[in-house]
């Protein structure tokens, strides 16, 4: 079984204080903050190895980003990954979701032939959730986000268990398929010391627009079609009223001012 | 000169982060409370490789050498020192094993201690002889095929779980190195010293009488003993007290800047107070001076010096690690005010662990000794 796996290297969340918003440019100012792999594609990488182990196969993960993001694939290669793309080139920056997958659905086409690919449900960083199914849809094969199983069926089905918020579904789905996991789905393993030190020996194939055969319009920020209206710092003020004098009374005038605050 | 690690230590730093994070912290109250050794954890650590960095592959290990097991103990100790010390005191027969003994030794004993799921201790102090170990008084007579061993050690870390423990005895007028494999008629592990830190490594006496151990447990030649001890409590016991000294400190800090952070008076969070942020500034230069004396060592054994030539090198990142995290704990608390010392905090953890450090690996004297020899010389 062929499966691929993509996964983001995002700013680390435990240093999201300080990150900056620069109201002028419209960019967030990320210098200093130091990056990981954005912790849910650690369990697409995970369900992927476990397939793997049952089944026998490849595991290759790909990954756009600047040249250090190559620091994601490596931790993947130690995890167990058996090979890894990256996507790196000026062109491809500034991608917003649609180019994001649409050049990992042109470099998967191109380099890896798939039965499966697994994405995390959502990144720590940007987490629009529209990756996976964009991806799939550039494939053309079917897709389901929010996956906390995966089950094998007899010939080439999957079945697979989506949360819900109430409860899960249940859902068949034939390969080769697209599958974004959330992180119920499995604990990622650590790697161990002879896994790092065979880091070294496997090798990272880097790609740009040309190894790809794309054109400069269909990718990055000017490919992209969404545009960023606007950029501001979200505050919530508390506002605070105390309604003095009996429950009854009290009780009364609360519903009244929700309703005053179209809150009800 | 090059600062930074290599992309297979960092990873490795950032792997036992990830096993000290996810395996050892839920674990640290029940074991602080129950003093019991952690066979499970120490098996974890054995699956990852981290018991055989310093050990060769065809034997088990990893390989991947000293700066990694010094990263290794202080991000074990950083969370919990008691379990970073097991690189201190498990590591010890691996070494004289791997450096002296002979092939079948070797590939008969090193594997399962590679993989944590045999243990080892190794016994030099006795009652008289601490800090002076030329005046123990075990002794080990050859009889035919096998030595007959009598005699005490005293303060052994983990002998009361080892399978296997590596000690020296007495040889006629020389120390030589020997082992003896748990259950051996005339071994017998006794008293468990109650000690206040450390508390998930036992440290226990034990007696030897009439002990018969075969020809063959004898490690490296007859007679040597003394230089292997030494050389082994240099490169292993040393760097190992050092490491959980700096991994202790790292933690005790982590635990009060975050509670500096956290606790608000006046309206702000005391690190906004000046003399908060001047015990806090003191305590990350301290750790760090400390960390790169810690460091050096290891990265000089990794280059394949000769580690009797960087003795006092060890024995200075010991000096000062110990010193400093004695240092930087009780500062640690002293930020914390009452918070401090509750076990709530884990840092009078940190504490308690660097007080066992200030003797274990040899007294902060002896290593003022081995400086100052150095230079006398
Ligand atoms: C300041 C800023 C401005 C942005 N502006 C826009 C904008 O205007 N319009 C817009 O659409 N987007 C914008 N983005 C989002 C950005 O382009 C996204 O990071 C990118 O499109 C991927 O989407 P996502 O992170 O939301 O992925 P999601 O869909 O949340 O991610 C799901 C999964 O897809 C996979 N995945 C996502 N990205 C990659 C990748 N690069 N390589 C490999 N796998 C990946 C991972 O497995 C991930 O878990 C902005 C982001 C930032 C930080
Ligand atoms: C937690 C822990 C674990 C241990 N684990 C082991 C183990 O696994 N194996 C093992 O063999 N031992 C172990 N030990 C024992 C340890 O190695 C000894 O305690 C240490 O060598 C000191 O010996 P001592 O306690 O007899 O002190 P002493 O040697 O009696 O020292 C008493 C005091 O005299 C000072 N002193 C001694 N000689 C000099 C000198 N020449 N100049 C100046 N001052 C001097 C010392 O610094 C100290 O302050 C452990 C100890 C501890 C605390």
């Amino acid at each position: 079984m062929d499966i691929v796996v993509c996964i983001k290297q995002v700013p680390d969340p435990e240093h999201f204080s300080k990150i900056v918003l620069d109201a002028k440019t419209k960019l967030v100012r990320r210098e200093g903050i130091p990056v990981v792999v954005n912790q849910v594609d650690k369990h697409a990488l995970e369900a992927a190895l476990q397939i793997r182990e049952k089944f026998s196969g490849r595991v290759t993960v790909i990954s756009m980003g600047p040249p250090q993001a190559r620091e994601a694939i490596e931790e993947a290669f130690a995890m167990g990954a058996d090979g890894g793309v990256l996507l790196s080139d000026r062109a491809f920056a500034g991608a917003d979701s649609l180019t994001t997958a649409y050049t990992l659905a042109q470099a998967i086409k191109k380099f890896s032939p798939f039965d499966l690919i697994l994405l995390g449900n959502e990144t720590a960083d940007s987490g629009t959730r529209q990756v996976a199914p964009q991806l799939a849809e550039f494939l053309d094969v079917p897709h389901v986000t929010n996956v906390r199983t995966i089950g094998f069926n007899s010939g080439d089905t999957l079945i697979v268990e989506r949360s819900m918020e109430n409860g899960h579904m249940k859902i068949e789905v034939r390969l080769p398929a697209v599958l974004a996991v959330n992180r119920t789905i499995n604990e990622p393993r650590i790697p161990s010391v002879i896994d790092i030190m065979q880091v070294a020996t496997k090798e990272i194939k880097v790609c740009g627009l040309a190894d790809l055969g794309l054109s400069s319009e269909d990718v990055g920020l000017v490919g992209s079609p969404t545009q960023m209206a606007n950029l501001f710092e979200s505050r919530r003020e508390r506002r605070r009223e105390i309604l003095d004098g009996a429950a009854v009374t009290a009780a009364r005038q609360a519903v009244e001012r929700l309703r005053e605050l179209n809150a009800l | 000169m090059d600062f930074s690690f290599s992309r297979e230590q960092e990873m490795l730093k950032k792997a036992v982060r990830g096993f000290a994070e996810s395996n050892v912290a839920p674990r640290v109250p029940e074991l602080e409370q129950k003093g019991a050794f952690p066979f499970d954890l120490v098996k974890g650590m054995g699956q990852m490789g981290l018991l055989g960095l310093t050990n060769s592959r065809p034997y088990g290990g990893t390989g991947m050498g000293y700066m990694a097991r010094t990263i290794a103990i202080e991000e074990v100790s950083r969370i919990y020192p008691s379990l970073g010390f097991f690189f201190q005191a498990g590591n010890l027969f691996m070494f004289a094993v791997e450096g002296f003994g002979s092939e079948d030794q070797k590939r008969k004993y090193l594997p399962d201690l590679c993989k944590g799921t045999k243990i080892s201790s190794f016994g030099v102090t006795e009652q008289m002889g601490g800090s002076d170990p030329s005046a123990m008084m075990t002794t080990s007579k050859l009889d035919g095929e096998s030595y007959v061993v009598n005699g005490r050690k005293s303060f052994i870390t983990n002998v009361e779980v080892a399978d296997t423990l590596g000690f020296v005895a007495k040889t006629g007028d020389s120390f030589s190195v020997f082992f003896v494999e748990k259950g051996t008629k005339g071994y017998e592990v006794t008293r468990r010293e109650p000690r206040p830190g450390l508390r998930c490594m036992p440290v226990n006496e034990l007696v030897f009488s009439n002990c018969k151990i075969p020809k063959g447990n004898l490690v490296g030649e007859e007679g040597r003993g003394m230089a292997i001890a030494i050389t082994t409590i240099s490169v292993i016991g040393r760097t190992g007290a050092a490491g959980v000294a700096l991994g202790a400190a790292q933690g005790a800090f982590e635990g009060a800047a975050k509670f500096c952070n956290g606790r608000v008076m006046y309206g702000k969070p005391i690190s906004n107070l000046q003399a908060i942020q001047f015990m806090l500034a003191d305590m990350s230069t301290d750790i760090e001076a400390s960390r790169w004396l810690c460091y050096r060592p290891a990265w000089l054994l990794d280059q394949g010096k000769n580690p009797r030539e960087i003795g006092p090198d060890i024995a200075r990142s010991k000096l000062f690690a110990v010193d400093m995290a004695l240092r930087t704990c009780l500062k640690a608390q002293e930020v914390m005010g009452a918070y401090g010392q509750s076990p709530e905090y884990r840092v009078e953890i940190f504490l308690r662990d660097a007080i066992e450090l200030l003797t274990a690996g040899g007294t902060q004297e002896i290593m003022r000794l081995t400086v100052g020899r150095a230079l006398a010389s």
